[in-house]
């Protein structure tokens, strides 16, 4: 018997030697412009449950949204006008692992800029000015994300989003579940699991323009500016994306962007998010 | 009436006529021995008598009920009528005493105390007393198949049914499971129907020899006239004449 | 890994007992439920043989994952709010419900019938048999593969990461997301179910000798 703990023992020591080498060997790494440059593509990682960002379009089998629109436009920047956007579906769970592994070269996935998370990864600047909300249902006496201080109270998340953090300062009395997409937050909410359900507002309002009965409400309660994550050390292809940006703004492309996916959507401030 | 009356009985598997035309009448008391070659329908008979195997026409009458009826209590038949089965099927996780014990406790209410005399008594009878607090599996065939006697007796049953009884035990045990077979048909007023290929212990004690072939009986004697005399039917004949030889 | 133990050592904590008291309600339930399907199986009746092989075929091939979700979102709907503890707890159970049914039925018909036969012509009714002769050693037949089947509940029990119930799977998914280390932290939770299924495992193969004998 102790002969076959003692083995067992060795194996286990062994598999986090090897898992954990492996860890810190990803640390020296490839010049992910040049690599894009060299094949011509660009690999984006994107949300593809998300109304308005980038949403699977089950017809044709395309992911759509602004943020697609927005990667493929910096593409064009980046390698000229024949190159490829390759995307590949993340959540948030996954996107950071992915970015790691090099599965893929950038994150556009409705992701904020924190110094945590600037810790782990190079952000380019904000493209996308967002701010946590709720989404509630019509009718519910919950107004604002201080109703929802009080004990009883439960709140909805998505796994990894910073918006579960965040919701702990705002309504630190609320209960939090954290569910593991946006989709089955949702459902969560739909089936009253929970009060109301926090996000970046932009995500919001694609679920309310989704699911009429359902709004959101009190404004915003922080600002989570979207940004462009690529791997840390990525240096010349993060410079590269902000240069992408400031073109795309300076030409009106972004703005032509945020009218074709914002301009109906109600409650939303276009004017607000306009650049120049 | 008759401790056991077959009227006109038919028994099928499926579409195999396995029991054809039973007509059998077996009084108190009496003991009869019923011999055949395989698949000749004896095990299948005398299972249909406690209600193991059902049958689909004609009347079965045991101890007054009947047994075609399905409003009849089966398990009222079997407080009376026993049986002993080839391979003993004791209870593999009870004590030789409990095994004895069980079913005069849950069954017949017997107070506790009367209860284990009597099991005892019964042990004693079938010289294995010693044996009381050991598991089946610890014992010979010859001594679990006296056990499963005791068990059979331990109910007080007017009658008892032995199907092929020694035909699993090596040869050295089988008189001692036969000598408590002979014991209990010359004392009590027991009706013992037996299925066996034991012509010694048939023509000891025996009252009656049934024949039976494909599912019919065809020779009906008393155990004088089947062994000294001779039988009428010319399969029986044939059949006692292989055997007898042995 | 060792600072994934200090800084989250209360989630993990909770995430822990979640699991073990999901995987002890539902075993306990399951078992129950289980055995009562498998008893249903060998009774003599037709009708009542329909009505287990319904129920078994029913949560044996629908995946848990389904069956769980049933419990979160249709049943608030429509007739109570429950949480999400209480709906992989349900769905857990009725799941491991029919395999322990099919394991105990396996059990039962594995007893030699002649136990029966000879408990029947002892004079003993159908229920009296089973319950004196034939389930007590169908008992012992079943326990292997029985703890089996609990190793697998346990490790089902991680359905509960997808309903926000708390268990060590949900503890993993957050802490993975909050530290952004998330190997160290699905190792962290490795270990710890291997904490709960290794001294059962062990436990079991001693069962087993110890039946054996």
């Amino acid at each position: 018997m102790k002969k076959v703990y003692r083995k067992l023992g060795l194996l286990f020591a062994l598999l986090v030697t090897v898992v954990s080498l492996s860890a810190c060997g990803s640390s020296a790494k490839k010049d992910v412009l040049a690599q894009d440059k060299a094949s011509n593509t660009i690999t984006w990682g994107v949300k593809a449950d998300t109304k308005l960002f980038g949403l699977m379009d089950v017809k044709d089998n395309q992911i759509k949204g602004f943020e697609i629109d927005l990667a493929k436009a910096m593409t064009k920047q980046i390698l000229g006008k024949n190159g490829k956007a390759r995307f590949l579906q993340v959540t948030s769970q996954t996107r950071m692992p992915l970015l790691r592994n090099g599965n893929i070269d950038a994150i556009m996935a409705t992701m904020t800029i924190t110094p945590e998370r600037a810790k782990q990864v190079d952000f380019s600047r904000s493209y996308f000015d967002a701010g946590q909300a709720i989404l509630v249902k019509d009718g519910s006496p919950i107004k604002n994300v201080h109703d929802l201080n009080k004990k009883g109270d439960v709140v909805l998340g998505v796994v990894g989003s910073n918006s579960v953090q965040n919701i702990g300062k705002y309504a630190p009395k609320a209960k939090v579940l954290q569910l593991t997409d946006y989709s089955q937050a949702l459902t969560a909410l739909k089936s009253g699991q929970g009060q109301a359900l926090t996000t970046d507002n932009g995500i919001l309002y694609g679920m309310s323009v989704e699911n009429p009965g359902y709004s959101v409400v009190g404004g915003t309660f922080t600002n989570e500016p979207y940004g462009i994550a690529v791997d840390k050390g990525q240096t010349k292809f993060r410079d590269a994306t902000n240069n992408a940006l400031t073109k795309i703004e300076k030409s009106g492309e972004y703005n032509r962007l945020i009218n074709k996916w914002f301009g109906n959507v109600k409650g939303f401030n276009l004017k607000g998010a306009y650049r120049r | 009436m008759a401790m056991i009356e077959f009227d006109d009985v038919q028994k099928y598997y499926g579409d195999f006529h396995a029991l054809k035309d039973i007509n059998l009448k077996i009084e108190d008391g009496e003991t009869v021995v019923l011999i055949g070659p395989s698949g000749s329908g004896k095990s299948t008979l005398i299972r249909t008598v406690n209600g193991l195997e059902p049958v689909q026409d004609g009347r079965l009458i045991v101890n007054g009920q009947d047994l075609a009826n399905n409003k009849t209590d089966i398990n009222r038949i079997r407080k009376n009528v026993g049986m002993v089965f080839q391979h003993f099927n004791l209870y593999a996780n009870k004590t030789i005493l409990e095994n004895i014990m069980l079913a005069p406790r849950i069954v017949l209410k017997r107070d506790e105390a009367e209860n284990k005399k009597f099991a005892m008594e019964l042990l004693d009878r079938v010289g294995l007393a010693d044996q009381a607090a050991k598991y089946p599996a610890q014992l010979s065939g010859g001594q679990q198949q006296r056990i499963a006697i005791a068990r059979s007796l331990a109910m007080k049953p007017k009658c008892l049914l032995f199907d092929e009884p020694t035909s699993a035990l090596d040869p050295e045990m089988i008189d001692d499971v036969l000598n408590v077979m002979k014991d209990i048909a010359r004392d009590s007023k027991m009706t013992m129907l037996v299925v066996t290929h034991e012509m010694g212990f048939a023509r000891e004690v025996a009252d009656r020899v049934i024949f039976m072939a494909d599912g019919q009986i065809l020779e009906d004697d008393s155990s004088d006239t089947f062994f000294n005399g001779e039988p009428s039917n010319e399969r029986a004949r044939q059949f006692l004449g292989k055997i007898i030889t042995h | 890994m060792i600072s994934i133990f200090q800084n989250y050592g209360g989630e993990l904590f909770q995430g822990f007992w979640q699991t073990i008291l999901c995987s002890i309600i539902a075993l306990f339930f399951a078992l129950i439920i289980g055995s009562g399907f498998a008893i249903l199986e060998v009774i003599p009746n037709k009708i009542v043989h329909v009505i287990a092989k319904v129920y078994i075929e029913i949560f044996r091939n629908i995946p848990l994952l389904v069956i769980t979700m049933f419990f979160y979102v249709v049943i608030p709907m429509y007739i109570t709010k429950i949480s999400g503890f209480a709906a992989g707890t349900i769905g857990l159970t009725l799941y491991s419900s029919a395999f322990i049914a099919e394991t105990v039925r396996s059990g039962i018909q594995s007893v030699d019938p002649g136990q029966m036969e000879g408990a029947r012509s002892n004079g003993l009714t159908f229920w009296q048999a089973m319950r004196y002769i034939v389930l007590p050693q169908a008992f012992r037949v079943v326990i292997p593969p029985l703890g089996n089947q609990f190793i697998n509940l346990i490790k089902n029990s991680s359905v509960l990461a997808f309903v926000a119930g708390f268990d060590l799977m949900y503890q993993g998914n957050v802490i993975a997301s909050d530290s952004l280390q998330s190997m160290n932290a699905y190792l962290c939770v490795g270990i710890l179910y291997l904490v709960i299924t290794l001294p059962l495992s062990y436990y079991m193969r001693h069962l087993e000798k110890k039946l054996a004998a």
